[in-house]
């Protein structure tokens, strides 16, 4: 089954990433399997599915830290399949992580910076790249300003990112993808961890900062994901088990087989 | 043509020095396996072994051997159990540089405490004529002692390896070098067998350098000779695997006797190469686990980085006072001669030397956060190549100068070209590694001059094409202040490390630098904001490895000299501790701890016999109460008066997220 035909657009929107027959074995185990993903651009798409289902694995796969044992992975028709993490970023794909992975020894705009600059170092020549002064990239310090600002950072901006609050910290990780200017946002988990209050902030936050962006993301909290997603996939046993909207999604049997087992009450 | 008596020669010579490697690689192994030490002082507890065994002997004669035999594992054991619980625990979860430092203090410790108390002459004892008369069976004559090597060593392994399989002690210590945190969260309590197995590595140590210092001679170096064919073993058969240990022990034993037979001129590259190639291809060893690779490799916690709060003064005040530092240097050759000797010029070219080194290093260890244990290579390789072109090229200094920055930097491209692939404990070994390589081929070939090195070099001349001038033929100055040659050259060089200071400042503070310090802090996260992380840790290394080459060419030119020992690893550690001791990714705090290195061991050593276990000892301290080196002092005192006690406890929290195979 693909995305292709239960899309609910009247009319066919733009496909931003795609996954086609997206596969990835480790020996006899297969933990993603033939999985076709069809994205498109501005949708809020979110993969849920039970502990194990693959849904990791699959981030993994789309964001170059794994390399799949068979299918392709596109971005905005480019085959990046057998690309670096680096060149997916290039190609306008950036992930967070679920352990907040930010540069601990680094001030709050550092962080951000380092970002932020990721894009145009390859480009950059070797003298500006070795000596140039990092204040006079106007594009990159823009940049971070604008993400300190949207995601309310400021007035930490000069702080170890070590010292921050958990709250700022998950906030911080965000900006680190947002800071690369990216088409494709891959979340993983960002709520994990997070307190009532705190989840409900970040989903303001998404509302707020992700209203113009794709995003894909992975989350454990279902009522998040219902509130957030514009479609839902769920995965079990590695395969795409239904692609809907929320509604479609809740009132879908193979949905509940999936989580439940096949228990019915 | 081979004959079948020297096939078995070689066979049991390297059985014999095999057995005596599986002894100390199962020790430094199962330490390494089951607490992630390194342990770089493992050498020196089977010399310890060795002189303890040489002083019952010549004490107590025959009977004295068999006491040593038993009662020198036991005590060696001991110190090593006393050492565990009262300094190596100190730096669990640390980081690897964190272990580097305080082992190699202990090894530069207990190197002293054995030249303190029995003397640098090399020193013999017998073994008992009993077993060592030579033994003939089925007409092949051979020495006894040797048989009783490998049939002692033998027994030992077999009682270690039965402990490790059947005992429960050993089902915990396998299963904790499997993986340690999965043993903790089943409750098993495996810090309770830290000590035991500390103190037990330490016995298999000593009783190898009980029988060892029979057959060979007991002396200061032997430790040395031992632990880097013992790193490469434990590479070779993975990282906490015992049975790798035994293989890969005999296997470079019988390697190592066959190559000495039948190819002596590639003798000592031949398992360095092995290594390098199973590090490249097999990373986890040949019996390695699945789980070690990734423990291994790890980010380091950058507790020791003091680039951030622990300099010293702000921005501001520190360069007015490196100004001043410059400005006071500037004026010493000026009242040389007047108001104090001429050493002191001298003595300052060795420190600024040095300085330069050690801040190239910082490049890496400081801002990228990889532990190089194989700088020394680019030293060396930039003086070789500086005293080859003054000898055939030209005697032009600039020359000299511009062949040593290219030679390094293409050694240094490829080097890192194969050692960036891997990482943590891995790229200390490879580094390491690469650096014998290097050592040993300037050793053996003729154009390097041997082991005795090269000399005779024409001075060197500060022009080009013929034109320019030497040093010490032109007279500057009015009496009484006249600038020798020295002098000239202490200015040459002082510009020069001022200029790479500054060029390495501002490359620190450039996109480039930037991206680094990214790397240091979470290597993973450096790649998925999209950074090339391999080919710009590439680039590190050979800028800094450059730099390197620059400061060994300096010291070619000033000495006119150059000698294989210049690429001993030892020098390598003592650039590491150098970056630490003054506050790694400062850059000026490098060349601070190197001007205290010098001038501790060059000012010491003249007063102090003991010097080595003075500075381990300083070592031992900074890693333990001042880890982010001498430069954050200012603040450490104005923190403990504030009454903050200890330093800084190091974030428990992981650094880096899984990326596992799922949920």
């Amino acid at each position: 089954m693909t995305d292709a035909t239960d899309a609910t657009g009247a009319e066919a929107e733009e496909t931003v990433l795609r996954t086609t027959g997206l596969t990835k074995r480790f020996g006899a185990f297969t933990a993603v399997d033939r999985v076709d993903l069809a994205v498109d651009r501005g949708e809020f798409r979110s993969v849920i599915g039970p502990n194990g289902a693959g849904k990791t694995t699959l981030f993994n796969l789309i964001s170059g830290a794994m390399t799949p044992t068979e299918g392709t992975i596109t971005l905005s028709g480019a085959d990046v399949t057998d690309r670096s993490p680096a060149e997916r970023v290039g190609a306008n794909l950036a992930r967070s992580f679920q352990l907040t992975t930010v540069f601990n020894g680094l001030s709050v705009r550092e962080n951000l910076r380092l970002a932020a600059q990721a894009r145009d170092f390859g480009g950059m020549s070797a003298a500006r790249r070795l000596f140039a002064d990092p204040d006079g990239f106007e594009g990159i310090n823009g940049r971070t300003d604008t993400v300190l600002d949207d995601l309310g950072l400021r007035p930490v901006a000069d702080a170890q990112a070590s010292d921050l609050s958990y709250g700022d910290r998950r906030r911080l990780e965000v900006g680190l993808v947002l800071a690369t200017d990216p088409e494709v946002v891959l979340l993983d988990e960002p709520t994990a961890g997070m307190s009532g209050d705190e989840t409900d902030a970040t989903i303001a936050l998404f509302e707020d900062v992700l209203a113009e962006q794709t995003v894909v993301l992975v989350e454990h909290n279902v009522d998040l994901v219902m509130r957030v997603s514009d479609r839902i996939t769920t995965l079990n046993a590695g395969q795409v088990v239904a692609t809907g909207t929320p509604e479609e999604i809740a009132a879908d049997d193979r949905v509940r087989d999936a989580y439940l087992g096949g228990y019915t009450a | 043509m081979v004959s079948g008596v020297q096939l078995l020669d070689v066979l049991l010579n390297g059985l014999t020095i095999g057995m005596v490697y599986v002894l100390v690689a199962a020790g430094l192994s199962l330490v390494f396996g089951v607490m992630g030490v390194l342990n770089l002082a493992h050498g020196e507890l089977l010399a310890l072994g060795s002189y303890f065994a040489f002083s019952l002997v010549t004490g107590f004669d025959t009977g004295g051997f068999w006491v040593a035999l038993i009662a020198v594992p036991l005590v060696v054991g001991a110190i090593g159990a006393v050492t565990e619980c009262g300094l190596v625990n100190r730096v669990y979860g640390r980081g690897q540089l964190a272990q580097i430092l305080l082992t190699f203090g202990l090894l530069l410790v207990i190197y002293d405490v054995k030249r303190f108390v029995w003397g640098t002459d090399p020193k013999f004892y017998s073994p008992p004529a009993v077993v060592d008369q030579a033994v003939t069976l089925v007409g092949y004559s051979y020495s006894g002692y040797s048989y009783f090597i490998i049939a002692a060593g033998g027994l030992i392994a077999l009682a270690v390896w039965a402990v490790l399989t059947h005992t429960r002690v050993g089902l915990v210590i396998r299963a904790g070098s499997e993986d340690r945190e999965m043993v903790r969260n089943l409750g098993v309590d495996i810090d309770r067998y830290y000590t035991l197995v500390f103190g037990a590595g330490a016995a298999l140590a000593a009783f190898g350098g009980v029988v060892l210092g029979g057959y060979q001679n007991v002396s200061l170096g032997m430790g040395n000779a031992v632990i880097i064919p013992a790193f490469v073993i434990v590479v070779l058969g993975g990282l906490g695997s015992f049975r790798g240990a035994v293989v890969g022990g005999l296997l470079v034993g019988i390697v190592q006797s066959a190559v000495s037979t039948f190819a002596p001129t590639i003798q000592g590259v031949v398992i360095f190469l092995l290594m390098i190639g199973v590090l490249l291809l097999r990373p986890e060893g040949l019996f390695g686990g699945t789980g070690e690779g990734l423990d291994a490799g790890r980010a380091e916690p950058s507790e020791f980085v003091s680039g951030l709060g622990g300099g010293v003064l702000t921005g501001h005040g520190r360069s007015r006072l490196g100004l001043a530092v410059v400005a006071v240097l500037a004026l010493v050759p000026v009242f040389s001669g007047i108001l104090y000797s001429g050493f002191v010029v001298s003595l300052l070219v060795t420190v600024l030397i040095w300085a330069l080194f050690a801040m190239s290093l910082d490049i890496v260890l400081g801002y990228t956060g990889l532990i190089s244990l194989g700088h020394a290579l680019f030293y060396g390789v930039g003086a070789y190549a500086t005293l080859l072109s003054l000898l055939y090229v030209s005697p032009s200094a600039f020359v000299a100068l511009g062949v040593a920055l290219v030679v390094t930097a293409t050694v240094a491209w490829v080097v890192g070209h194969l050692a960036i692939r891997v990482s943590g404990v891995y790229f200390v070994m490879i580094t390491l590694a690469f650096a014998e390589i290097v050592r040993q081929v300037a050793v053996r070939l003729d154009v390097t001059g041997g082991s005795s090195g090269l000399f005779g070099a024409p001075e060197p001349l500060y022009g080009i094409g013929g034109v320019g001038i030497r040093f010490s033929e032109v007279l500057v100055g009015v009496e009484p202040f006249v600038f020798t040659g020295d002098a000239l050259f202490y200015y040459f060089l002082l510009g020069v490390v001022v200029a790479s200071y500054l060029g390495v400042r501002r490359m620190m503070a450039a996109p480039f630098g930037t991206v680094l310090q990214a790397i240091r802090e979470s290597e993973l996260r450096a790649r998925f904001v999209g950074y090339e992380v391999r080919s710009v840790k590439r680039q590190a290394f050979v800028v800094s490895s450059t730099l390197a080459g620059l400061s060994g060419a300096l010291f070619a030119l000033y000495n006119g000299f150059v000698a294989p020992d210049l690429l001993n690893w030892i020098n390598s550690g003592n650039a590491i501790i150098m970056v630490v001791l003054g506050g790694s990714g400062t850059l000026y705090g490098p060349m601070l701890g190197a001007a205290a290195f010098t001038l501790i061991e060059r000012q010491l050593s003249a007063v102090i016999p003991w010097w080595r276990l003075l500075l381990g000892t300083v070592f031992v301290v900074v890693v333990l109460v001042l880890p982010k080196g001498l430069v954050s002092l200012p603040a450490r005192v104005r923190d403990l008066r504030a009454g903050a006690d200890g330093p800084p406890a190091p974030t428990d929290e992981p650094r880096d997220a899984e990326v596992g195979p799922d949920d």
